[in-house]
């Protein structure tokens, strides 16, 4: 394979909540515009490892960088970086005392330093993109869980990052508001972005992924294209884990 | 509100009418319709402008010097963190009078031994003491509505490129404030009510007119009645301020 630029680096990363090791010894390279999809049995690090990427979690040992830069284990400042990295919640995390368009340009207004005429033609447009224009006055709580789940979207791109987080994001939903979710997220997979989806979504990873990650126990215990992965996994354990999810 | 003032007015008409007794009730102190008596009402009621600018300056600076305190208090880091639980473990432990005391016959001392010649008059001393008492709560009072904001809101804030002061002010702070306002406005109420300690040290609130009213026309009864009246009116109008405020903060939150 010809030699690519790095989004993401991980080099025997170690993390522990106390005694509890939940990453051990990872070493991952994500190519600037690779998809990547992540799944796994809950607990086994797959949320922890996307967090350590824009430091909402530290990591005790090993080296993590995004861009090219170093991640630190200890500041939480790394404000550059931060901005580079959007991130999707499971739990929208919208910010609930404000509007659709107010929780989009916030980001761009204060840590970008852009106008609010320029944040704001941003917002729309993103809107547009994720198809809910018309909701741009109303409060988050009065929109569906998947209309929430395309603003979250919509404000990790105002910030225009280069590499998109995706940690669970349809686990909240009811089940018919998954697709219009996934649609989204898939629209944006085309555009070349490069993206980390944890995810138990098989048929987004299917069409969505370059590459499949499956973790357990806080190891990333097998790796491939997602062709391979479903006809073939090599381990047991991941076997297990795919059989029990594609049986529905 | 309403149905209150109209029991407090019927409560006092009904005393009023008490005075059948002879010797009981001397309402004659406080007759509008005499000379005497309507001076003395005055004199009592001039006693509002003090209590109420002491109560809303001393509770202004109790909600900065609140915040000052709770934020380090909020650090993940126990040194930072240290001096803010100290302050209020220190300063909720001190009851109101003895501090008054302190600030006001105490502090002078200090400062003239360090060569700082400020006189503390009886309205500076209690507002700072009443500052100072309140801020401890109030500083309680934030960290509780800060800390039951989730803490997914902190994390969608930095995955913005929020830092932690942007974060407070746009993100948490408004939305702790909605929690934090019920208890704030409690804790009003109650410095309006504690700055009736400030008649010990000689400032010219309710309280002090009403003992000074007193000493001179010696009629207990009569006077602290009025004077419990005075308080529990002002508290009534400021808590129906306060639902006001609620319900207009709350109407554009929509939860």
């Amino acid at each position: 394979m010809s030699k690519k630029a790095l989004a993401v680096e991980f080099k025997s990363v170690d993390k522990w909540f106390d005694d509890f090791q939940v990453l051990k010894d990872i070493n991952l390279e994500v190519s600037v515009g690779e998809k990547i999809v992540i799944c796994g049995p809950s607990g086994s690090g797959k949320s922890t490892l996307v967090r350590c990427i824009n430091s909402l979690e530290s990591h005790q040992s090993g080296v993590i960088k995004v861009s090219g830069d170093e991640v630190s284990s200890k500041s939480k400042k790394d404000n550059k970086t931060l901005t580079e990295v959007g991130m999707v919640f499971q739990q929208f995390n919208l910010f609930p005392h404000l509007t659709v368009k107010e929780n989009l340009i916030l980001g761009p207004m204060k840590a970008l330093g852009l106008s609010r005429k320029d944040a704001e033609e941003r917002a729309t447009t993103l809107l547009k993109r994720v198809k809910i224009p018309e909701q741009v006055d109303k409060y988050p709580s009065q929109l569906s869980g998947g209309q929430q789940q395309r603003v979250a979207i919509a404000r990790a791109l105002c910030m225009e990052p280069n590499i998109m987080l995706f940690d669970e994001p349809t686990s909240a939903l009811d089940p018919e508001m998954i697709a219009e979710v996934l649609d989204v997220i898939i629209d944006l997979a085309n555009e070349g972005i490069t993206m980390i989806v944890v995810t138990h979504e098989m048929g987004f990873a299917k069409k969505a992924a370059d590459r499949m990650i499956f973790m357990d126990e806080g190891m990333i215990v097998e790796t491939g294209a997602p062709e391979d992965f479903f006809k073939n996994p090599k381990t047991d354990r991941c076997k297990l884990f795919l059989d029990q999810i594609l049986q529905h | 509100m309403q149905k209150k003032t109209v029991i407090a007015i019927l409560l006092i008409t009904l005393l009023a009418s008490c005075s059948s007794p002879p010797g009981t009730w001397g309402w004659y102190v406080i007759d509008p319709t005499t000379k005497a008596g309507w001076n003395n009402i005055t004199f009592l009621l001039s006693g509002f402008s003090a209590t109420i600018q002491l109560s809303i300056i001393a509770a202004i600076l109790s909600i900065i010097i609140g915040l000052i305190v709770v934020l380090p208090g909020l650090s993940e880091n126990r040194w930072i963190r240290m001096p803010s639980r100290i302050y209020v473990e220190f300063i909720r432990a001190i009851p109101l009078l003895p501090m008054l005391f302190w600030v006001f016959y105490g502090l002078p001392v200090i400062l003239k031994s360090m060569g700082i010649n400020i006189p503390i008059d009886p309205f500076w001393g209690a507002i700072l003491t009443l500052a100072i008492s309140d801020s401890a709560f109030t500083a309680e009072i934030y960290r509780g509505g800060i800390q039951s904001i989730e803490k997914g809101q902190t994390e969608a804030a930095k995955t913005i490129g929020l830092n932690y002061f942007q974060t407070m002010r746009y993100v948490i702070l408004p939305q702790a404030l909605r929690r934090i306002l019920p208890p704030l406005a409690n804790q009003f109420i109650y410095i309006v009510k504690m700055s009736a300690f400030a008649s010990v040290i000689g400032m010219q609130e309710l309280t002090r007119r009403a003992n000074e009213v007193n000493v001179s026309e010696y009629r207990p009864l009569e006077i602290y009645t009025l004077l419990i009246f005075e308080y529990l009116i002002l508290v009534l109008i400021i808590s129906s301020g306060i639902r006001w405020l609620e319900r207009k903060l709350g109407a554009d939150q929509r939860k």
